[in-house]
């Protein structure tokens, strides 16, 4: 087990009810998990406390062999080593594509630098774009930057909150099938965040269903759509999808 | 109020039965900005001789050498002021207004024609002409026959005086205001809650009762550190309430609020997303501060810089009570012409703070145009 989620449970402060409820979880090295939920439903939430962007009431949260927060302990969020794409990707406007990737490599040589920016950017298929600055860019360009961004350090980790709601839904559909190779190509243990039951299906090795910050259901979508009408009934089943997972 | 208009009502019922009390919040924080300001102030009512909380404290003071009545007075003054403060709560009570939508659209500017066109025109004119234009002609005027004392040194010094003691003032307000909106906006909790009000609170006090404050403590202060001066080798004299750290430390609490607000509204702009995704690129908060949102924010910090540097060219009441000896501003200087009935020679300092604070504004547009 790489990432290992134990008895997590978190409250806003000014909340009555907890927003998460002990959320277990357990992901492979290389896998792909997709959460899947309503809004408000606790989904981001659990995106932010393995990010350490927030601290949980309870639990532990283990990444490969370090305990990222316990009961006892908690890691800053930039000494995770978890790399996250943003819903609205937060590229930094004052920055060019080139700058922003180099961002996380601060620690890193030069010449190793630009190599690493090279790579990622021909991962992503913008080497052209490397003095651009994020408004000259659409949409889907903008993710993909966001995308190589979160890539360049290397995370152990990488965290997706909604990456399609900013997007044309035939762009969706196009991308989605890019991130997944690329993710793939990678290596790298994704979870991303989603309400979008297609979004999951296309692009996770296993979906967690989330329901009023409980775990509702995890398996393969083949597994989900055997158990659960209520989705089959809504989404008719696309062979081309089902076929991948 | 477009809806209204769709829902069928005329110009003046809309104006009556939604404009007003949609207004209602932002009418009564005007009116408690001004109140407290009238309080506040003291050169105006100082050269009509109006007797006022604010110059019944000077009197007591310098008159009287009473600091124990003019402490009392500021007391009540401030009683005064809370309850001020505590009305305007009242009267806004829950309905702070917030829009059920999340993006408000401005409304369409209406071309008025003919004579409603004139009228618009003059009665914006006629307030300007009062409050601005015809005070400033008879400047000029005054200053035309006063111009020579332009040319002596004194003169110089008194606008490096204003402009320097502004200057460093304003740029340890801006580096607070900083510093506590930046800890307000990335913690939750009590302190990062009340931190910004005490912040606020400043802003709201009389001059002259900082001024009392001030002046009480400092000297307290003074006294406490005989012992150490004396070890030190210097004569135990009231060191620091007579220095100019005094006067400053005085301006950054009374105009921290307006520093303060500018940066919280470039933050609150920006939000937190630049920083969190700054910190999962393994930025700690600082560095995260000067590489990403210093950057970002870097128009409303010199927004609150400008604005607090023009406040305190003006200021008069804590400059007078605080300024060391033999230290003149622009404002004191100016007052102190108009009280001894010299109107005229005060021209040419008011005309350039006027002037300062002008280029101040212009330069602030000029920087936020190229952003």
């Amino acid at each position: 087990m790489f990432v290992h989620i134990r008895n997590l449970a978190f409250k806003y402060p000014n909340s009555k009810d907890n927003t998460i409820n002990d959320f277990n979880l357990t992901i492979d090295q290389g896998e792909i998990i997709s959460i899947l939920g309503e809004s408000g439903s606790g989904k981001s939430t659990i995106l932010r406390l393995i990010a350490g962007l927030e601290m949980p009431t309870n639990g532990n949260i283990m990444v490969g062999d370090h305990c990222m927060c316990s009961n006892s302990s908690f890691t800053q969020p930039e000494k995770r080593g978890v790399g996250m794409v943003f819903q609205d990707y937060a590229l930094f406007p004052h920055m060019t594509v080139e700058d922003n990737i180099k961002f996380g490599l601060q620690k890193w040589s030069r010449k190793d630098k630009k190599n690493r920016v090279g790579e990622v950017l021909e991962l992503v298929n913008l080497e052209d774009y490397r003095k651009r600055y994020p408004f000259e860019l659409s949409g889907g360009q903008q993710q993909r930057v966001a995308l190589a961004r979160a890539l360049a350090p290397k995370p152990k980790l990488l965290l997706f909150d909604e990456p399609f709601s900013n997007l044309d839904a035939d762009l969706q559909i196009r991308i989605r099938e890019e991130l997944r190779r690329i993710i793939k190509s990678t290596g790298v243990t994704s979870i991303f965040v989603t309400h979008d039951q297609d979004d999951s299906q296309a692009l996770a090795d296993r979906i967690v269903v989330l329901r009023e910050g409980e775990v509702a259901q995890v398996g393969t979508a083949q597994e989900i759509l055997g158990t659960d009408c209520n989705f089959a009934d809504r989404m008719p089943v696309k062979p081309r999808v089902l076929s991948r997972v | 109020m477009e809806n209204a208009r769709i829902l069928g009502s005329s110009s003046w019922r809309i104006y009556f039965r939604v404009v007003l009390p949609i207004s209602r919040a932002a009418i009564i924080a005007g009116v408690s900005l001004v109140i407290l300001e009238v309080l506040n102030d003291y050169g105006v009512v100082s050269y009509y001789g109006i007797q006022t909380f604010t110059t019944a404290i000077f009197q007591t003071w310098f008159g009287m050498g009473d600091l124990q009545s003019a402490v009392k007075l500021s007391g009540t003054l401030m009683v005064i002021v809370l309850g001020i403060l505590v009305l305007e709560r009242i009267a806004r009570g829950r309905r702070q207004f917030s829009f059920t939508t999340t993006k408000v659209k401005l409304l369409q500017p209406v071309k008025l024609e003919g004579p409603k066109k004139w009228y618009a025109f003059s009665f914006c004119m006629f307030i300007f002409s009062i409050g601005f234009i015809i005070p400033v002609i008879q400047l000029v005027y005054w200053a035309t026959m006063t111009y020579e004392q332009f040319f002596s040194q004194d003169f110089w010094q008194l606008i490096w005086n204003s402009v320097s003691v502004a200057f460093i003032a304003s740029t340890i307000i801006v580096i607070m205001a900083v510093v506590i909106s930046n800890f307000a906006r990335l913690n939750r909790g009590m302190l990062a809650k009340t931190f910004p009000k005490i912040t606020i609170l400043g802003y709201s006090i009389p001059g002259a009762v900082i001024a009392v404050g001030v002046v009480t403590l400092f000297t307290a202060l003074d006294r406490q550190l005989f012992g150490f001066y004396e070890w030190l080798g210097l004569e135990p004299t009231l060191l620091i309430s007579t220095s100019l750290f005094m006067l400053v430390f005085a301006y950054v609490i009374r105009y921290l609020a307006v520093g303060y607000n500018s940066i919280e509204s470039g933050f609150d702009r920006i939000g937190t997303n630049f920083t969190e995704a700054s910190r999962m690129l393994g930025m700690s908060v600082t560095k995260s501060f000067f590489k990403v949102d210093m950057k970002l924010i870097r128009g409303a910090i010199f927004g609150g810089f400008i604005l607090a540097f023009i406040d305190i060219m003006k200021e008069l009441p804590l400059t007078l009570i605080l300024r060391p000896f033999n230290f003149d501003t622009l404002a004191t200087k100016a007052y102190q012409y108009a009280v001894d009935e010299m109107i005229q020679q005060a021209a040419i300092p008011s005309i350039f703070i006027i002037l300062v604070s002008g280029i101040a504004i212009y330069v602030f547009h000029h920087v936020l145009e190229k952003e």
